[in-house]
């Protein structure tokens, strides 16, 4: 994998963009028009790697909403970017019987059927526009995504693959075949785009094994079609060094019910968690202070305003995995480190002003001019990096004031001493009871770790005392008769262990900012993390380094390249992969993501990429567990 | 890795006919999509066109000529395939006035695209077309004043053949030494030597400034600074008063 799996995303979607020839490195090119149609599943997929401005630069004059009125411009070529279902090839043969564009491009991200094509082409002879239709391509994009080293399958309709829909307890086998496929379509995408096969592995007995299974068909028959494979060696990029293929380990959300509910300490994982983010982009309200209008008059209407977190931003890149007082150390210095090069452009800048005659003023120049020029030709980047200062400070504080309001570094130290099964140093009861801290939801959260890492159930009484208490601070109750119902059916022999992590407080934060501090930091805990394992991070390291270990000895080995269908448990390969794909069926989140992260910093020339089916936060996935325990 | 299907679709396009026949379902002939084709086609499209297809043959005209543009040439040779500075002349002009007629038509196009009624999807869509066109001929324009910067240079510094130049050069011209063969800059000039240069310069920013205001003064410094280092700031709604004092405090 010389290229992230976002890379080759990227490249992929500029060359449909090129009328699906690769583009020329020459910018100097006459520019050729286009207008790019997409449904939203396509928008999904182009949102995070490429932004509206890099669109315009490849020369895409529109970009439109398949299903939204679209007036003809019978002079420009049209790309088509959208999932060949049903009602979007409908809306394609009406727009060739409208003629809508001079020509048109069809990209399809996953395969189309034979038949679905066959009724374009009727459409097309009906309208007489076959000669209009340029290109056909299957482009086999199914999955989006975010980062280098992770990626979601869909955002819209996701709940089609929720957690709830894989485990709820009317689920018909059909539904749940029609889940797999959904699943293991978008897997055999990314394994078309990254241009490996792997070796796969997954436990016994669960929706992850059911995964594996198809996944293992699928590229076995792919792989036995001469004609059409798509692993042929030309998609071996050029660049790839690695021999050895990847591992990809499929895990169930079902091992690792606590991660899911946990309160995060890292930035990217609170912005999650608090705000309004998806698709790499925030969105939060201007000047957002929560205070009540006053005596009944109307709310002011505070406008939105959306961030994109980018890769291209430095101080994001650097930071999204920081412990959060670790980022307002940083925004604050970001300030500083700029307010002070403004200084010096302005005074600069002043100079300019001085009349040449001025013989003081000549030979200063010949010192300043180059002062002068580099600030100058610094300038752009200054006000790029102005730009993100000010983006980052807006998140931050938003995040900032959540943590404050809700005592986010109790809860988040309270439950890391519960994952690690360390002494604790209040009740449970006493938080939850304390009106101060959090909200109904942080405190079901909390409880809820609290009963699925508990080696023995409490007692019926102490239950009785934890549901009053819980209901008196207006929690809603249904997700525990769920989690109760998994613990019960999950009854693992080792229940999950979060390993020995440990929170290092390090007393709260007496360190003195400047008055001019963004951040005031009063009273909030500077938390420390150490490094651990959650348990995906765990199950991967056994697997990647081949060790023997009780928990996944167990799991079963898939070799899509071996002739006959191999259903060993006994892995062929003797050495610890390089590379690896984590993925988690019934859903993930950042935290989990940033513990792989942080796992493969310790372990310099590994790659690893995390994925699952859907990325929820605490909140949705708290949602999906109170429908499933109301039954 | 993606998969090119269209043939699929054209064998596809076939089976549909094919049973179509069967059937008895016939289709229209195709007179009828020639004549709706080019009832359809729109002047606009062709008229963009045009104006991409003379930017291109500004670039290749200057592309063409550009090292003969900027070889210096010494003093002494006698060089046939040396450039007059009358012939350089003629393609400053040229190319002068190359750039304007392109931008008018640009100009003009725009200001079609506003009056016309025509549903806003369209109107946006010529609109960025227009941008794409404009951004294809600042690139060109780039190109000319680059070289042109050269030139200027070289003429003003032909006037200083001062043996006594021992200064170090300033910072402005230190990265693009390589660029221009000969000479360093002096902190000194004789009075018509400032008369020229303001001159030059007033010139440069008369005659240079072919679109708005902004982009103006950036084709003005980028031809002093060979896209170095003012290329990329855009000093939107400064006047052009404040720069005319940059430029010259600069060479000095």
């Amino acid at each position: 994998m010389a290229a992230s799996v976002r890379e080759k995303q990227t490249v992929a979607l500029r060359r449909m963009l090129n009328f699906n020839t690769p583009p020329l490195k020459n910018t100097a090119a006459e520019p050729v028009w286009k207008v790019l149609i997409y449904d939203r599943f396509g928008q999904d997929i182009i949102s995070p790697l490429l932004s509206v401005k890099e669109l315009r630069d490849m020369g895409i004059t529109l970009h439109l909403l398949l299903h939204s009125d679209r007036d003809p411009i019978p002079d420009v070529p049209a790309i088509y970017f959208l999932m060949p279902t049903e009602e979007n090839i409908d809306r394609i043969c009406q727009d060739l019987r409208n003629q809508l564009y001079e020509s048109y491009y069809l990209n399809f991200i996953s395969a189309i059927s034979r038949s679905k094509l066959e009724d374009i082409a009727s459409a097309a002879l009906a309208a007489n526009v076959v000669s209009q239709v340029t290109k056909v391509f299957d482009q086999y994009l199914n999955f989006i995504t975010l980062e280098d080293d992770m990626f979601i399958l869909c955002h819209q309709n996701k709940e089609l693959i929720s957690y709830h829909a894989i485990n709820r307890a009317d689920l018909q086998d059909t539904d749940m075949e029609a889940i797999m496929d959904s699943i293991v379509d978008s897997l055999f995408c990314f394994f078309v785009t990254l241009g490996a096969v792997p070796i796969i592995r997954c436990p016994r007995g669960n929706a992850a094994e059911m995964v594996a299974v198809k996944l293992d068909k699928k590229l076995r028959e792919n792989l036995r079609d001469a004609r059409n494979s798509l692993f042929t060696g030309d998609s071996m990029s050029a660049g790839q060094f690695s021999f050895q293929r990847p591992l990809f380990v499929l895990a169930d959300r079902n091992m690792d019910m606590a991660t899911p509910l946990h309160h995060s300490w890292t930035y990217q994982a609170l912005i999650h968690d608090v705000l309004d983010f998806h698709l790499n982009r925030v969105v939060m309200e201007e000047g957002a202070s929560s205070e009540p209008s006053p005596g009944g008059a109307r709310p002011k209407k505070k406008s939105k305003k959306s961030y994109d977190l980018t890769a291209a931003d430095k101080f994001w890149q650097k930071h999204k995995g920081s412990p959060f007082p670790e980022v307002a150390e940083s925004v604050q210095e970001e300030l500083d480190s700029y307010r002070a090069q403004e200084d010096e452009v302005k005074r600069l800048k002043s100079i300019m002003g001085l009349e040449g005659e001025d013989e003081g003023a000549i030979s200063m120049l010949s010192d300043n001019t180059a002062k002068l020029t580099s600030a100058v030709s610094s300038l752009p980047e200054l006000l790029e990096k102005k730009r993100l200062i000010d983006l980052h400070t807006n998140v931050a504080t938003a995040v900032l004031d959540h943590i404050k309001s809700r005592k986010l570094d109790v809860y988040f130290e309270y439950e890391e001493k519960l994952l690690s099964k360390s002494t604790l140093d209040k009740s449970l009861l006493d938080i939850i009871t304390d009106p101060d801290a959090g909200t109904p939801e942080d405190k079901m959260r909390l409880f809820l770790i609290y009963y699925i890492t508990a080696q023995q159930a409490p007692s019926e009484s102490d239950l009785e005392q934890y549901r009053k208490a819980l209901l008196d601070a207006g929690c809603d109750l249904s997700p525990l008769n769920y989690i109760k119902q998994w613990k019960a059916f999950t009854k693992m022999a080792n229940p999950a262990n979060y390993g020995n992590s440990g929170v290092k407080p390090m007393g709260l934060f007496s360190r003195v900012m400047n008055t001019g501090s963004q951040f005031v930091m009063e009273g909030v805990k500077n938390l420390v993390l150490k490094q651990h394992n959650l348990p995906v991070t765990r199950i991967l390291d056994n697997l990647m380094e081949m060790k023997s270990h009780p928990e996944t000895d167990d799991y079963r080995y898939f070799d899509p390249k071996m002739l006959r269908g191999s259903e060993s448990s006994v892995p062929r390969n003797k050495n610890p992969f390089q590379e690896a794909i984590v993925f988690v069926v019934g859903g993930g989140n950042y935290i989990e993501y940033q513990n792989l992260v942080d796992y493969t910093k310790s372990k310099p020339g590994r790659k690893i990429v995390y994925g699952c089916s859907e990325l929820f936060s605490a909140a949705q996935f708290m949602k999906q567990l109170s429908q499933l325990g109301q039954k | 890795m993606a998969v090119d299907i269209t043939l699929l679709f054209k064998a596809s396009v076939k089976t549909v006919k094919t049973r179509n026949k069967a059937i008895g379902i016939g289709f229209d002939s195709t007179k009828d999509e020639i004549f709706k084709r080019s009832r359809t086609k729109s002047g606009f499209s062709q008229r963009a066109k045009e104006v991409i297809t003379n930017i291109t043959k500004l670039k290749d005209f200057l592309l063409q000529h550009r090292k003969d543009y900027i070889s210096a040439g010494s003093l002494i040779s006698s060089d046939l395939t040396r450039m007059t500075d009358g012939e350089r002349d003629q393609i400053d002009q040229d190319a002068q006035i190359f750039m304007r007629t392109c931008s008018e038509a640009i100009k003009q196009l725009r200001s079609e695209v506003e009056k016309q009624a025509a549903p806003a999807q369209i109107k946006e869509h010529r609109g960025a077309v227009l941008d794409l066109v404009e951004t294809y001929l600042r690139g060109v324009c780039k190109v000319y004043s680059e070289q042109r910067a050269i030139r200027v240079k070289r003429m003003v510094d032909k006037k200083r053949l001062l043996p006594s130049a021992e200064k170090s050069s300033s910072e402005v011209q230190g990265s693009s030494v390589s660029l221009w063969e000969e000479g360093r800059v002096e902190d000194e000039l004789s009075p018509e030597e400032i008369q020229m240069v303001r001159s030059t310069a007033s010139n440069l920013i008369l005659s240079e400034s072919i679109q708005t205001t902004k982009t103006g003064l950036l084709l003005v410094v980028e031809s002093w600074f060979s896209g170095v280092l003012m290329s990329k700031y855009c000093f939107k709604g400064k006047s052009i008063n404040g720069f005319d004092q940059l430029i010259l405090m600069l060479f000095f």
